[in-house]
């Protein structure tokens, strides 16, 4: 049809790989990345002579991708990111791979996430080194330093703006559980009620402690290839619609008067056009969910709902199973496990391809994924995927 | 306990601002051109490009954008409870500055849009020989 995006549905996903989550995994993040590859490449059902390219995002807690490509054997490395950055990168690297593909760069590219995030470098710890960011120094003074305690001064705005409540926040951590109980990978697994929620321990006023992903150690591995040759492999392709990069403001960024909307309200549109989609299109959401706060959000932002009214959308089930957009479908960063976003990748697969289980979204042919949604990291990313017909 | 507050890391975009600071004076980088101000300085006005700026001095008054109340210690050696603020200042609408609070340690005296005053802290190092200041925010009675 005319008009066509150049980029929309050239790329596939062919493959996807999981280490175990756990809270110790006893080994480097080089060995949990070349798992992760080896089982996508194995679900793919190609050798690692086939990878000519790699692709990362981290944050100075894992392995270099260079060395990763040297690992599988790679004597030229026709494509090769290290992206620095958390979970605003992890569409946009996935993104960058499928353009580098689309654009004959390279031909197949394995993208992943490895952290020893529990084990090794934590996140929510203060003990570690100052992050390579030259704006720390103006938070690190008044022991505001952590991904909970910035996440919480924006959160705190957005729901000052709002009238959202910690009762609004439980909805959706309960909801994610719910869908953990049916995920045999998740590290949470038991119900969570509002009561347990509202009881949990207050971590960083307004987050308590079921508000919070989980640290977790673990890799997750994604393999890129064209749609064509990905129509040759083992399994039915999932189609890169359309990717996108968007936002600009950092903690303190000039340009921004308002904490209660993010990057991704302005990349969204192009996302959504670039795949010729309206937000009615999409039959599951796999949104970046390091805190609860920004669920509600990217509902917004990404015009599921009016600024105002994700929590009315959570609070009527719509996210849940069976709803008419469930929402974190493995139970999320806040139940199945924290891999900075590439385990929403391979739930959004695993759904579209039909194969997950007690929780398929009956019917799922269009799925949105997202990075987290721009606050402190100064951009977002995201993917829009489809089944191949 | 008296925990020692970390001691801001510099650089030579940061190192003049925190220097004021320390002499207790609350300035922000300028535009000569548009009259935008920026913070934090940067070499370049993000509103229309002009490479030339100057430090002026702010009134000091600001509103509450947004808070936190720690209630967990990260793995470090926080002060709990203790409250950040995160100030809108009276000069522009996007100048969000993160503070200290000089008021209630678990912030039940804030809300957002609340009217503050800017502050200073001097910072006790652990050799004792710091001379640097940080933000430290109360409220205002106008």
């Amino acid at each position: 049809m005319s008009g066509t995006h150049p980029f929309r549905d050239r790329t596939a996903i062919a493959g996807i790989g999981r280490t175990d989550y756990s809270k110790n995994s006893g080994v480097s993040t080089l060995t949990l990345a070349l798992r992760a590859i080896r089982a996508a490449l194995d679900d793919a059902g190609l050798a690692t002579s086939d990878v000519d390219g790699v692709a990362c995002h981290r944050v100075g807690d894992s392995v270099q991708a260079t060395i990763v490509a040297q690992s599988l054997g790679i004597k030229d490395i026709r494509f090769h990111l290290d992206l620095f950055g958390g979970g605003s990168q992890s569409a946009w690297t996935v993104g960058l791979a499928a353009q580098a593909v689309a654009a004959g760069v390279a031909d197949c590219i394995v993208c992943w996430r490895s952290i020893n995030a529990r084990s090794g470098f934590r996140m929510g710890g203060t003990g570690r080194a100052a992050p390579d960011s030259i704006e720390f120094q103006y938070q690190s003074p008044y022991w505001f330093a952590t991904p909970p305690q910035q996440f919480a001064m924006y959160g705190r705005a957005y729901m000052d703006k709002y009238g959202v409540t910690s009762e609004d926040l439980g909805r959706v951590a309960i909801s994610q559980r719910e869908f953990a109980t049916l995920n045999p990978r998740a590290m949470m697994q038991a119900p969570l009620s509002m009561d347990d929620y509202l009881e949990s321990r207050m971590i960083v006023e307004p987050f308590r402690l079921f508000d919070c992903c989980l640290e977790t150690d673990a890799a997750v591995a994604v393999v890129i290839t064209s749609t064509e040759r990905a129509r040759t492999l083992r399994q039915r392709p999932v189609l890169v619609s359309s990717a996108a990069c968007g936002g600009g403001h950092t903690l303190y960024s000039n340009g921004r008067d308002d904490l209660s909307t993010s990057g991704a309200a302005q990349l969204a549109p192009r996302l959504f056009d670039a795949a010729e989609m309206s937000p009615s299109d999409i039959d599951v959401a796999e949104l970046y969910d390091a805190f609860t706060p920004l669920v509600l959000l990217q509902l917004e932002d990404y015009g599921f709902a009016a600024k105002g009214e994700g929590a009315a959308l959570v609070a009527a089930g719509s996210t849940s199973l069976g709803g008419s957009l469930p929402v974190n479908t493995h139970g999320g960063h806040l139940s199945e496990g924290y891999v900075h976003g590439l385990n929403h990748l391979a739930e959004a697969v695993d759904q579209l391809r039909g194969d997950a289980g007690p929780r398929q979204t009956v019917g799922a042919e269009v799925a949105l994924v997202t990075g987290q949604p721009g606050y402190v990291a100064g951009t977002s990313s995201a993917l829009i995927l489809r089944a191949d017909k | 306990m008296n925990i020692k507050r970390p001691i801001p890391i510099t650089d030579l975009d940061s190192v003049d601002w925190w220097s004021a600071v320390s002499r207790h004076e609350f300035v922000c980088a300028r535009c000569s051109d548009c009259n935008v101000w920026r913070w934090p300085a940067r070499a370049i006005c993000g509103a229309c490009g002009s490479m030339t700026w100057e430090w002026q001095e702010l009134t000091g008054n600001g509103t509450i954008a947004s808070w936190i109340v720690n209630r967990h210690g990260f793995g470090g050696a926080f002060p709990l409870p203790s409250t950040v603020v995160l100030v809108r200042l009276a000069e522009q609408d996007d100048l969000l500055l993160p503070g200290g609070w000089a008021g209630s340690a678990d912030g039940v005296d804030l809300s957002v849009g609340l009217s503050v005053v800017v502050g200073f802290e001097d910072i006790e190092s652990e050799g004792g020989d710091s001379d640097q200041a940080v933000l430290s925010w109360g409220p205002r009675h106008d």
